[in-house]
């Protein structure tokens, strides 16, 4: 699917909007966090103190819609050259990972597809959005996600994930955490820019040695088509939580419906005949 | 730093410590200085301190410099503000880092019987608090002349109100303060941790006077130039 906007019913649809997150510029401030939480009025999710690094969050989640993993790494650390251009030897050293995770704005969005009131929509921008007047609370959409994203808040039962501040978008603003990241970490903008601009940052990394850095959920080609919201790993997506091959959970769907369909054929058939033979067998 | 926004490694005035800058070791420092015979900066602001809540430790090379074999630095987290009075009470960055805590290597957390998780006290001449402990090899234990050197990282934003309270680690510090800026040696001291719980009460300051008396410390220690 080109464009999920247009596919959607949009006539002439703005720029498909996104974000690249590029976690190897990430330093782990959490701003990012907080601005959601202030812009979207997400409430506070807990006092835990959890000793994962310095990852307090601990994942996404209905009250959490950013969340800045922390990964400590021991692994050799290149020495790099000496004055004569001679690498050194690679030390033992450790590595500390950050980055920050989003709901992806799948292309083929199992959440938006598993909705029964329509609560979840797709915008103009190509984005997917739960409206919280309209959404009942069913949380189909939950187990739908590929990636664990959407969830339901405790004590309200209705289903919250980022909306990649579609208010904001609405008035030509950057969203909330982009807006705030302090090293262009997070960054808003046409997703095809973004894409182009993702490329050129990892053969930059490429060049620079990084041979582990990787593009995660840029690819149209992928399970879920794409993801509206993608990243720069430093490390394997297992790393920092991420599934390595996430597929739109509804995509065997239609061939279940058609296999359930045959099925139920066949068994109407087999009723009819069996009934026909008892009907011709007493004539008979 | 200058006006060129250059720095000066020969500064012929505004420096009371100055021309040229010298190593001398901290106040308190498991180590003697390797560089001088001069320990201290003898021109550090002490005189008037002497205060039975600001006893000062014996250093490397004098006795009962071994009951504080450790040393602590105090830092931030970008999550809380200064001594955290103020970010404390806001629920989105009371969630971020939500209870004092104290970074330690898993080295010293095996000589230690620190738990990860669990709880820590820290000693100085000055107080004993607790901290939940975080055990991560970020925490570097360094060599020094030949010895194996433990640090315990601090951060410095809790305090008894908010919505996430805890001990300060500003409660550690002894008053020793450097002749140019006036500020006191937050970044290294030296500590004892232990496992467990603080004592609560008057125990907890039995406990404070019980390191003082090990390490022979008296109104003089640590005061001379």
């Amino acid at each position: 699917m080109a464009d999920p906007a247009a596919a959607s019913g949009y006539h002439d649809p703005p720029p498909r909007m996104g974000f690249f997150t590029d976690t190897s510029v990430c330093i782990g401030c959490k701003a990012c966090e907080v601005a959601c939480k202030e812009w979207n009025a997400v409430p506070d999710d807990g006092l835990a103190f959890t000793g994962m690094s310095y990852d307090n969050t601990v994942g996404l989640g209905a009250d959490t819609w950013r969340h800045v993993a922390f990964i400590e790494q021991r692994r050799p650390v290149p020495a790099g050259a000496d004055r004569d251009g001679k690498e050194g030897e690679a030390e033992d050293g450790l590595r500390w990972l950050m980055a920050s995770d989003v709901c992806k704005h799948c292309t083929n969005a199992a959440c938006l597809d598993v909705c029964p009131t329509g609560a979840l929509f797709r915008t103009e921008f190509g984005t997917v959005v739960v409206q919280e007047d309209i959404c009942n609370g069913c949380g189909y959409c939950i187990p739908a996600c590929p990636y664990g994203v959407i969830d339901q808040r405790k004590g309200d039962g209705r289903a919250w994930k980022c909306t990649l501040c579609y208010d904001r978008l609405g008035a030509g603003m950057t969203p909330a955490c982009a807006q705030a990241c302090p090293t262009e970490s997070i960054q808003f903008g046409p997703l095809d820019e973004l894409r182009q601009r993702a490329a050129a940052r990892l053969d930059q990394l490429h060049g620079e040695g990084a041979a582990e850095a990787r593009l995660y959920g840029e690819d149209p080609g992928d399970g879920v088509g794409g993801d509206g919201a993608f990243f720069l790993l430093l490390d394997e997506p297992e790393v920092y939580g991420l599934p390595p091959d996430p597929v739109v959970t509804t995509r065997d769907l239609p061939s279940m419906w058609r296999h359930a369909a045959a099925a139920a054929t066949g068994l109407m058939a087999a009723a009819a005949a069996a009934f026909a033979a008892e009907w011709l067998g007493r004539r008979g | 730093m200058q006006a060129d926004g250059k720095a000066w490694l020969f500064a012929p005035a505004g420096l009371v410590d100055g021309p040229l800058p010298v190593h001398y070791e901290p106040q308190e420092s498991p180590f003697r200085n390797p560089l001088y015979g001069q320990q201290r900066n003898p021109v550090r602001q002490v005189t008037g301190f002497s205060h039975p809540g600001n006893r000062l430790q014996p250093s490397g090379g004098e006795p009962g410099a071994d009951v504080f074999p450790y040393v602590a630095t105090t830092y931030r987290l970008t999550e809380h503000h200064t001594a955290g009075g103020m970010s404390r009470w806001l629920p989105y960055l009371a969630e971020l880092q939500p209870e004092f805590f104290c970074e330690v290597s898993p080295e010293l957390a095996a000589e230690r019987d620190l738990e990860y998780l669990g709880w820590a006290t820290i000693v100085t001449a000055r107080a004993a608090i607790e901290a939940r402990v975080l055990v991560t090899e970020r925490m570097v234990t360094l060599t020094v002349g030949g010895r194996r050197l433990h640090q315990v990282g601090l951060p410095y934003h809790w305090g008894g109100n908010g919505l996430s309270p805890g001990d300060s680690a500003n409660d550690l510090i002894g008053l020793s303060l450097d002749p140019n800026v006036h500020i006191q040696e937050d970044k290294a001291f030296a500590c004892d941790i232990r496992p467990g719980r603080r004592p609560r009460g008057p125990a907890r300051l039995d406990l404070v006077q019980e390191y003082q008396r090990r390490a022979g410390i008296t109104g003089q220690t640590g005061m001379e130039v």
